[in-house]
């Protein structure tokens, strides 16, 4: 087995707005192993991206990390200072946003944004930075990087600010890079091309990344094992080829079958129906047990445990376990 | 990592970079559009040249006397005063010291409103509500009353007492619209991204914030200008001044008894102060539309 490089154990992040507690991450284990990708799939609001900002230790008010531990390279993060947090930031775990167009200040250079981010982080000349830069943009695939580095961040295309946020984050070689869906204000093109660099960075830069996304596809290409959210908590975790091959939690089923194949002659894309519940009090039970065809009398009364099912295989369900096998097809 | 013949392409187009020259003249360019702006700029430039070569413009020693009021002549362009100096030397020399007042009562309230509004809208919460309370309860005090109440209390008319009071209490508008573009700022992704990278909070308030913001800065500061030495203008007028210092305000107040028969000893220092804060205005109007800062009339 692998040596892992974090480990969230039971994390819990609430928002406590004023129409109530939102439970936007309800206990959730994740462990990500040294040179791998994690992909963390869920829908809009499922919490993935709390979790990123968790790790981070970002979370702002209203929302607190109420429990759990976040181990780090053998340190848990949930104890740290504010000041010991600011020397793991960007040194050692560093984040993608989503929106490449904000993501850099716009009345400064590209080039002196990055620069900022090593001064941060490590005593380095001037001229020693420079060249990092023109290394490192080079890297990621900047034309020109010498002279495109001087260029504010408007006269840079999505895909290239993309690129270049790609650079500002691997300048001080971090450990960890969490990826918070980079690709998905990014026209198709520029997807495949940013999903393409992140695994050539992933060789070059030994990095473990934990990559977030709504598209299962565009997840599994990339990643290693893939742990799918459904509001607030993990429903399945087990490697990218299984989740395909044996998905076992109904809600993960659900999601592949709305997924447009060309190799599969469908009738119609199934749609999982109702809406994702709120998260301000929730029903008890299983989340998804409302809109779940196998629910079962236990799935509004009780919380499934996280149960391993096999080979580094967990779905949180009732259906798996002690309780009779599902027998249904899938695909 | 990235198609050949993309990167090829990308390298065939010209790459054009502004420069910071390129980018002020950016603005220069936008601000010659407006006629007004134009107008503006002129009377703030001209107005600060005559401050800062006052002796080497002016015709005569400010100390100098003749005749006193004598009506214009081009001996004397704007005349001369009560006690014979001659006017247009003293109105250059005014300009000094009202420019002084204007300025540096704006950088006090810069400074203090600054760091009000810096730290009200980035920390926001608790400290917010307490220092946005004291700036509404130090809005509802009037300049001019605050003004002569600290005369009176230091028994002491310095034009820097004067600068020192309208700053310490004109900064309350800087700092809630300071403040509002903090709160703004403070939400965007790269003030996020920022933090990711490990940034403290006081780097990403100088650093990332603060060079945002500073275009809404510069305008109010240049639109408040006038104000202050229109205030100075007043209490001098009203006799709370420093007559040692021989602003704008002090020609006006000592040209005040004659203004019935030697018009010209109220007129010219009247029409400085006018155009002055007129060029001003002016001239931040056409800033706010050339750094495209959007502000409430």
């Amino acid at each position: 087995m692998n040596e892992s490089l974090l480990n969230i154990k039971d994390l819990k992040t609430y928002y406590f707005t004023a129409e109530g507690t939102v439970k936007a991450v309800d206990g959730v284990h994740l462990t990500i192993n040294k040179e791998e990708v994690l992909g963390l799939v869920g829908e809009s609001g499922c919490g993935k991206s709390t979790v990123a900002l968790s790790i981070m230790r970002l979370i702002r008010d209203p929302g607190k990390i109420v429990g759990g531990e976040i181990w780090f390279e053998g340190e848990n993060l949930l104890s740290k200072s504010e000041a010991e947090m600011r020397k793991i930031r960007g040194g050692r775990i560093a984040v993608i946003f989503q929106n490449p167009m904000s993501s850099m200040n716009p009345v400064f250079t590209v080039g002196s944004q990055i620069a900022e981010a090593i001064k941060l982080h490590q005593d380095a000349q001037k001229h020693e930075i420079k060249e990092k830069i023109v290394e490192i943009l080079d890297k990621v695939g900047i034309p020109s990087p010498s002279e495109r580095m001087e260029d504010y961040p408007h006269e840079y295309s999505g895909g290239m600010l993309q690129r270049a946020m790609i650079a500002m984050a691997l300048s001080c070689n971090p450990k960890l890079l969490i990826a918070d869906e980079p690709t998905t204000n990014l026209d198709v093109t520029i997807q495949a091309q940013i999903l393409e660099l992140m695994r050539a960075v992933r060789k070059e830069f030994d990095a473990s990344i934990l990559l977030i996304g709504h598209d299962l596809g565009v997840i599994s290409e990339l990643c290693d094992r893939v742990a799918v959210m459904y509001a607030g908590k993990l429903v399945e975790h087990t490697d990218s080829t299984t989740i395909f091959k044996e998905p076992k939690h109904p809600y993960t089923q659900a999601l592949l079958k709305s997924i447009p194949r060309l190799d599969v002659e469908t009738e119609r894309l199934l749609i999982i129906p109702g809406t994702v519940p709120r998260l301000i009090n929730p029903s008890p039970g299983c989340r998804f047990h409302p809109r779940c065809e196998y629910a079962k009398e236990i799935c509004s009364k009780e919380d499934p445990p996280l149960i391993e099912i096999g080979q580094g295989h967990s779905v949180a369900c009732f259906l798996y376990g002690s309780i009779d096998k599902p027998n249904h097809k899938h695909r | 990592m990235k198609s050949r013949s993309q990167a090829e392409e990308e390298k065939k187009t010209k790459v054009y970079k502004p420069s910071r020259a390129t980018q002020l003249f950016d603005v220069w360019r936008k601000l010659k559009k407006s006629k007004m702006a134009l107008a503006g700029f002129g009377i703030v430039l001209f107005m600060t040249l005559a401050a800062l070569f006052a002796p080497v413009i002016a015709p005569y020693d400010p100390g100098w006397m003749g005749s006193a009021r004598l009506a214009p002549s081009p001996v004397h362009l704007f005349g001369t005063d009560a006690s014979g100096r001659d006017l247009l030397t003293l109105v250059i020399y005014g300009a000094r010291i009202s420019l002084y007042v204007g300025l540096a009562a704006v950088m006090l309230e810069m400074f203090i409103g600054l760091v009000v509004g810096m730290v009200a809208g980035y920390f926001g919460g608790k400290i917010d509500e307490i220092l946005m309370r004291i700036t509404d309860v130090i809005l509802t005090l009037p300049m001019l009353m605050l003004l002569i109440v600290a005369v009176a209390m230091f028994e002491v008319r310095s034009i820097h007492l004067i600068v020192l009071v309208m700053g310490v209490f004109g900064w309350p508008e800087m700092a809630r619209y300071v403040r509002s573009e903090f709160l703004t700022l403070r939400e965007t992704t790269f003030v996020e991204a920022a933090t990711s990278m490990g940034a403290s909070s006081w780097r990403i308030i100088l650093r990332h914030i603060l060079p945002n913001a500073l275009s809404i800065i510069i305008v109010i500061a240049t639109m408040d200008i006038p104000w202050y030495i229109f205030y100075e203008a007043t209490l001098t007028f009203l006799g709370f001044g420093d007559l040692s210092s021989p602003s704008w305000g002090v020609l006006l107040e000592r040209g005040y008894d004659f203004a019935a028969y030697q018009w010209w000893i109220i007129t010219f220092p009247g029409l400085a102060l006018f155009f002055t804060s007129l060029g001003f205005n002016l001239f931040g109007d056409g800033l706010r539309d050339a750094l495209d800062v959007k502000m409430r009339e």
